[in-house]
């Protein structure tokens, strides 16, 4: 019954014929930008997480290693006595060079470089225990050393994400926009070209909803072939976009991957894209229709 | 008998054309039976538009079933539509549905079940002699069966007024007769029939009351007038 009420042969259109690629296409943008301003989003959380929840204790290179180890030590002691420290890590001085080669190169092995002793804090920001208090407590301890709590560079960081993330939404939107545009333009079309078969269903006495319910239900099918297939085309691209994301210089950026959660969200577009369609043919159908006898 | 079309004083124009149906007055009672002629282009088609809602009156009151349709809300049409069936000079078929899907589509439009349609539409395409026919596409049929389509189409909803324009055009005699019964049938069963036609021995034969039409101004030609269907007397408008 339902297949035969939606059977006006609109998938017969010129109209109907391009919608499904347009529409793939849109997806395709779409899900690019999602999946794009998910990670974004993952990378903002990553970095303001550091922001949040971490400090860096820097300790002077000594004069020799096992001065170093003394002094990280002490200050790995003095760390467990804080109200409002969490937990502390010494980062080896093979990661810490690992993480200058990308901007050091090959010199950040050399034994001959003084580097600095680092200790990551996870601190309870519940706790009232500031860098500057930090500082207080250590330097006495180990003279020269700082407490650098990443806000002032890690702030802008993230207020340049997040203003990306607003971007990546306004494109989103914008797709969203153009999508709709097009649904409103082919079903007007559509219905130019079926006025015939319109006027016979209204005078068999076929309600305006009955007339609209045909060129929902064909909306709403265009949407999930469109959505398909964009979303075939947009996965390769994202896979290589992960892929790219996986072999980057470890330590530029947080770690940022398509993960279940996006893939879900990507694949949401499908079904949401297609509602779109059929709720926008549906309210475009009736508002013309209102204008016939 | 109450009346089931009641025109008064209605005029027609399209757009700011000049008025195309002039000052038209009459009843039609339930159950009657008339013939509507006159010569091509004289207003029978805008006539008929009136009647099945297809257009609104630029003046005058039109009453269908009693009630006032220039006030009527549009949301109302479908259901005073379903009360009307209308033959097309044209056919109006839908070519992508089959005989069958083309017949049905007034039970479908009210949600009738799937098995009744069948039955129903079976039995009417028996009726107007298309049941080797079911299943083929208004295209690929010739303009007699495509007409027959359209009267079935037309009738099976049992609506209390029917409409038809030029019913018997493209039919042979046989068929021309065979229909003109149905359209008897269902007139004896309450509905009430206008028919548009140029068939003078059809109109002579049958012998039910005339509306003429000629220049957009409209006679009633009752029953025992002689020579109804004379349409050179036409022109002699009678207000």
């Amino acid at each position: 019954m339902f297949f035969r009420q939606s059977n006006l042969a609109l998938e017969k259109d010129d109209t109907n014929q391009f919608l499904p690629w347009l529409i793939a296409f849109m997806v395709l943008l779409a899900a690019l930008s999602v999946a794009g301003l998910l990670m974004l989003n993952q990378i903002s959380s990553a970095f303001e997480h550091g922001i949040r929840d971490t400090m860096t204790i820097q300790i002077p290179a000594g004069q020799n290693s096992r001065a170093d180890e003394i002094h990280v030590r002490k200050a790995l002691t003095a760390l467990k006595q804080v109200d409002g420290v969490l937990s502390s890590k010494h980062i080896a001085s093979a990661e810490i060079s690992d993480l200058l080669k990308p901007w050091l190169g090959e010199t950040a092995d050399s034994d001959g470089l003084p580097l600095p002793q680092i200790i990551d804090v996870e601190v309870d920001r519940s706790s009232d225990l500031s860098a500057e208090k930090l500082t207080e407590l250590v330097a006495p301890i180990i003279p020269g050393t700082t407490v650098d709590n990443h806000s002032i560079w890690l702030t802008s960081l993230v207020d340049t994400l997040r203003s990306t993330e607003l971007i990546a939404t306004a494109v989103v939107l914008l797709i969203t926009l153009a999508t709709i545009g097009t649904v409103v333009f082919t079903t007007r079309t559509g219905m130019g070209i079926h006025r015939r078969t319109i006027e016979v269903w209204h005078f068999v006495g076929a309600q305006d909803e009955f007339i609209a319910r045909q060129f929902a239900l064909r909306a709403f099918i265009v949407g999930l072939q469109g959505g398909f297939v964009g979303i075939l085309l947009a996965a390769p691209i994202l896979y290589l976009f992960d892929f790219i994301l996986e072999n980057l210089e470890e330590g530029l950026l947080p770690k940022a991957s398509l993960d279940v959660s996006i893939w879900i969200s990507v694949g949401a577009i499908i079904p949401i894209i297609a509602l779109i369609a059929m709720v926008t043919a549906r309210s475009t159908v009736l508002k013309t229709l209102k204008k016939m006898v | 008998m109450a009346e089931v079309v009641r025109f008064e004083n209605v005029g027609l124009r399209y757009g700011l054309g000049p008025e195309v149906l002039h000052d038209i007055t009459f009843g039609l009672e339930a159950s009657s039976f008339h013939f509507l002629i006159g010569p091509s282009g004289a207003g029978k088609s805008s006539l008929l538009r009136l009647m099945y809602l297809a257009h609104r009156q630029t003046r005058g009151l039109i009453s269908l079933f009693g009630r006032d349709v220039s006030t009527l809300p549009r949301e109302q049409f479908p259901k005073i539509r379903r009360s009307i069936g209308v033959v097309f000079q044209d056919f109006r078929l839908l070519p992508h549905l089959s005989a069958f899907d083309n017949v049905a589509l007034p039970l479908r439009v009210v949600g009738v079940r799937e098995s009744e349609i069948r039955r129903h539409v079976e039995e009417l395409l028996v009726w107007v002699a298309l049941e080797n026919h079911m299943d083929v596409r208004p295209p690929t049929m010739s303009g007699g069966q495509q007409q027959r389509v359209a009267i079935a189409r037309a009738v099976i909803a049992r609506p209390k007024i029917l409409y038809a324009d030029e019913p018997t055009g493209n039919v042979d005699d046989r068929i021309a007769d065979r229909l003109m019964h149905l359209f008897e049938e269902l007139n004896r069963l309450g509905t009430t029939v206008v028919i548009a036609t140029h068939n003078e021995a059809i109109v002579q034969e049958f012998g039910w009351p005339v509306l003429k039409i000629d220049n957009g101004r409209l006679k009633i030609i009752p029953t025992d007038e002689p020579n109804p269907v004379n349409l050179t007397e036409v022109g002699e408008v009678i207000d």
